[in-house]
């Protein structure tokens, strides 16, 4: 490093070159923040980009409607057999390809929210995610991702606290605060050309003068040395990119391991307390299918994800969320399969969830209880819900909910969804 | 020590004439708010230099190849150039393109690709249940298929093809006009198929060439007709499906309604999602659209089903569609995307979306504006849209700055190493595409991929582009011809490497990086 490249590095940037000097590159949190992270949890979203049918995973067995109005693609009422929903209780059932997260919801730590959503009504993906995830329903204006801000709250606010696996640059995580961003599938086992040192030096006199470029390389060069030796595995270090182009994202297994890579790093960098898995593939508008098919496939993958993200995030403050940006219609089109509806199923899943029930109003699916007589009405914001987490977890106070979500209200029809 | 590319350190002189025009304008109006109404003011004043040569080249290309090179150095301007590039690239949207004789298969006609789909379809059927078939073996001639296709690998030729005329087209002046290869990428994107979608797969060249590229400089109403009208897009947005509920019911199947296609057409395709349209709307719009399907056996693989179209009343943001006497069948839906195509939301957000593409990730209202005039009045005519925006001083700003998307820089390193012939440095080109979040063709909602700083620009994202560059231009040979063109920082940091190993780090410079 020279005298000349040095100097303009900001602060932060040559915090990160000090800890890459130290060779210490693994292990920035845990000497740092193992005392301090104790006391409170973690949070992870799993954000379901497309609307998934929660009436498939969640089933409402109890209301006739239900059957009558997806007469192909409803889940059967439970009978105890794998071939039907698996009774909750006398209202709901959980779709049969989910059977594993059934012992979580006997245990007590797995809640389902069933009419939650963006008070925003539009039905557009695109604008739904990003009411989202800037945490401003209704407003398209260039915003900050909610993650993004909230990890300037966490700790002592230096450092990175949130991580995404899987996406390039998801909204939600975008922002002035740094952030670890961690590629999909395998190719974030790979710690690239830029962890030698030689290498490093001559590409940062390439950028001498251009702050941002000079820090944004060293910043991605530490976190992908990091990241690479924490999930370094003999067999994931033998693939090579064709075979990416095969099994990497979009396959069944692609959020699994993603989740998989997100526990290991929460684990091992324990001043990361946010973090982010996306999947897509859930905007069923035809065939979904049923007990089998399209969307049982997805859900049993969801499942499997869920059970690894219960395996590393156990401590008695963390939580997992699952969440999409909107419902879909109540009733099958006529292609066997469900359009853009409004409100849908968030689920929660952690120790402090006061678990084995479901949360907030329900009013079963007559047409004059629906919206717009068609899809699941939103009667819980989704900020409520998220900021019951961010308060139970992370021990965000009403005021800093404030600046996370901006004009939101409290919803203290939900108090009660974590234990005290 | 500057990063400022040294003809950059000052403003060049033409632009800072015009910024007197401009004040001058701004002056004579008196009022802020003319800036944006009256007629942004064309620059009368040509820009000059390496700057403008190295911008109008990696913007209207992916980047310079010598013969761009030599090219655009015997135009007195840079703008005359690309005014040049912009007619030649509409006279190549008309001709037939220059497939490699190994990827004609995917400019079949439409009975043939069905034909392959079909005849996969059955021999996949015939193969004994519990046989595992090994699917890497197409895998590993991606990019080489001299050797016949075997039936039960058609579909996925059929997109590894396709992938490797974008790569083809993007990377060699030979095999495609380069701007055109451009426009057919901006197309492709705003009328995003799936290329992994089951029945899409073996579609997904054909669309690229007789929707986009074909269409690419043409009337704007024509292109959201070639494209709703075409197999891959009926499949991917399920429109081949959606019929009237009562025909669904006369039927063996209890088919009906589909919103699909109907609401992306709306909110992507043409109006924006804040373009007037409610969800009314888009029901209305998807009952216009029923019977609209495919027909493996037409040429055009399209076919309008009477029997299966919704007659009824119907109306779309205030205009009433009268019941459908045989007579209007097909012709409803046609008026309805025109009038779609054809509406000021619509005329705004393409003008902005190809302004964020060729200009500025916030391009400058005013541009935007002039170009959506233009739209308006030359009937959604893209070539003159485009012409406003070439010959604006925006588009010559250097204030105005783009950062590359991962396929935008997979295609300009291998213009940029000259390797354009080299199917292992495709191979290279693709593997890069693909793990950094941009593969060829394979982003799966239809809102295509985004092109802007915010999304590409990110600590890990870099780093992948320095692997890529240093990777794919390892002993490669020097070009001194770019030198010219490339900061004093630059040129001082590539000069201490070993000769063989320059070119990467000319990759990795920001004047590249960047564009």
């Amino acid at each position: 490093m020279t005298m000349k490249s040095e100097r303009i590095l900001s602060n932060r940037r040559q915090a990160i070159l000090q800890t890459l000097s130290m060779g210490a590159f693994a292990l920035p949190g845990i000497s740092a923040f193992a005392n301090t992270s104790s006391s409170s949890g973690r949070m992870v979203l799993v954000f379901l980009r497309g609307a998934y049918d929660g009436l498939s995973m969640l089933v409402p067995h109890g209301d006739d409607r239900y059957f009558q109005i997806r007469p192909n693609i409803g889940i059967p009422k439970p009978d105890g057999s794998q071939k039907t929903a698996l009774a909750l209780d006398a209202t709901f059932g959980l779709h049969p390809a989910c059977a594993a997260l059934l012992p979580l919801w006997q245990q007590g730590v797995l809640a389902a929210i069933p009419c939650a959503g963006s008070p925003d009504a539009s039905r557009s993906h695109f604008d739904a995610q990003y009411h989202w995830e800037t945490g401003k329903p209704g407003s398209s204006s260039p915003s900050a991702g909610w993650l993004n801000v909230l990890s300037g709250m966490v700790g002592n606010g230096v450092g990175l606290h949130a991580l995404g696996v899987g996406e390039s640059s998801p909204r939600i995580l975008s922002g002035p605060r740094p952030v670890q961003l961690v590629g999909n599938g395998l190719s974030a086992t790979r710690a690239g050309t830029l962890s030698d040192s030689k290498t490093r030096e001559a590409v940062l006199q390439l950028y001498a003068g251009n702050e941002k470029m000079a820090s944004a390389m060293l910043e991605g060069a530490t976190n992908r040395m990091s990241t690479a030796a924490m999930l370094k595995t003999p067999s994931m270090a033998s693939s090579n990119e064709q075979q990416a182009a095969n099994n990497g994202a979009g396959s069944p297994q692609g959020l699994a391991l993603d989740a998989k890579h997100l526990g290991t790093l929460m684990q091992q960098n324990r001043q990361l307390r946010l973090g982010f898995l996306s999947s897509g593939g859930w905007d069923t508008h035809i065939n979904q299918g049923n007990v089998t098919g399209l969307l049982a496939n997805n859900l049993s993958n969801l499942a499997n994800t869920l059970i690894q993200l219960r395996a590393a995030f156990n401590e008695p403050n963390d939580v997992v969320i699952v969440a999409s940006e909107f419902g879909r219609t109540c009733a099958e089109n006529g292609t066997r399969g469900t359009d853009h509806g409004h409100g849908n199923v968030m689920w929660l899943l952690g120790n402090r969830v006061h678990g084995g029930k479901w949360h907030g109003r329900w009013d079963g699916l007559d047409q004059n209880q629906l919206n717009e007589g068609r899809d699941l009405p939103v009667h819980h914001d989704f900020r409520g819900v998220f900021a019951q987490a961010l308060a139970a977890s992370l021990g965000l106070t009403k005021a800093s909910l404030a600046d996370v979500f901006p004009g939101f209200r409290w919803d203290d029809s939900l108090d009660g969804i974590f234990k005290a | 020590m500057t990063q400022t590319p040294r003809f950059m350190r000052n403003r060049p002189l033409w632009l800072v004439l015009e910024s007197f025009l401009l004040l001058f304008l701004w002056g004579c109006a008196q009022s802020p708010q003319s800036l944006r109404t009256t007629s942004l003011p064309v620059s009368h004043i040509e820009p000059q230099g390496p700057a403008a040569e190295w911008r109008a080249m990696n913007r209207l290309s992916y980047g310079p190849t010598p013969t761009l090179m030599a090219d655009i150095k015997s135009h007195a301007h840079p703008k005359d150039w690309a005014l040049k590039q912009l007619d030649a690239a509409r006279k190549a949207s008309q001709e037939a393109p220059k497939l490699p004789l190994d990827l004609t298969s995917i400019n079949d006609s439409l009975p043939r690709i069905f034909e392959g789909a079909r005849h996969e379809r059955e021999a996949r059927a015939a193969v004994p249940a519990g046989t595992r078939l090994n699917e890497l073996v197409a895998n590993e001639r991606r990019f080489n298929f001299q050797e016949h296709t075997e039936a039960l690998f058609y579909n996925r030729t059929q997109v590894n093809k396709a992938v490797a005329w974008r790569l083809a087209s993007c990377s060699s002046d030979n095999v495609e006009q380069p701007l055109l290869a451009r426009m057919t990428e901006f197309w492709f994107n705003h009328f995003n198929v799936y290329q992994q979608k089951g029945s899409v797969r073996p579609f997904t060249g054909h669309y690229a060439i007789n929707v986009a590229r074909a269409h690419a400089l043409g009337k704007f109403e024509d292109l959201v007709l070639a494209s709703a009208k075409h197999p891959a897009m009926l499949y991917y947005l399920d429109q081949w499906l959606s019929v009237s509920p009562q025909a669904g019911r006369a039927g063996q199947n209890s088919r009906g309604l589909n919103e699909n296609y109907a609401r992306e057409l709306m909110e992507l395709h043409t109006l924006g999602v804040r373009g007037g349209y409610t969800q009314e709307d888009v029901r209305e719009l998807a009952r216009v659209l029923t019977g609209w399907t495919v027909a493996p056996r037409s040429q055009d693989g399209f076919q309008f089903v009477m029997r299966l179209h919704d007659s009824g009343n119907k109306t779309i943001m205030g205009q009433s569609i009268p019941s459908s006497a045989q007579f209007m069948g097909v012709k409803e839906g046609e008026q309805a995307i025109r009038f779609l195509a054809n509406h000021p939301a619509t005329a705004q957000r393409v003008s902005l979306r190809l302004a964020e593409y060729f200009v500025a990730d916030l391009p400058p209202e005013a541009l935007v504006d002039q170009m959506a005039k233009t739209f308006l009045a030359t009937g959604g005519d893209i070539y003159q849209v485009m012409k406003v925006m070439l010959s604006s001083a925006a588009f010559w700003d250097p204030e105005n700055k783009l950062y590359r998307t991962p396929y935008d820089f997979a295609c300009a390193s291998l213009r940029v190493l000259n390797v354009a012939q080299d199917r292992n440095k495709w191979l290279q080109a693709f593997g890069y595409s693909f793990v950094a979040g941009q593969a060829i063709q394979n982003w799966q909602t239809p809102d295509g991929y985004a092109f802007n700083a915010n999304t590409w620009f990110t600590p890990e994202a870099l780093t992948r582009r320095i692997d890529f560059a240093l990777t794919i231009a390892r002993n490669a040979p020097e070009r001194i011809d770019l030198y010219p063109y490339l900061s004093d920082t630059t040129i001082k940091a590539v000069m201490k490497q070993p000769p063989l190993q320059r070119m990467g780090f000319v990759l990795g410079s920001s004047e590249l990086v960047f564009k």
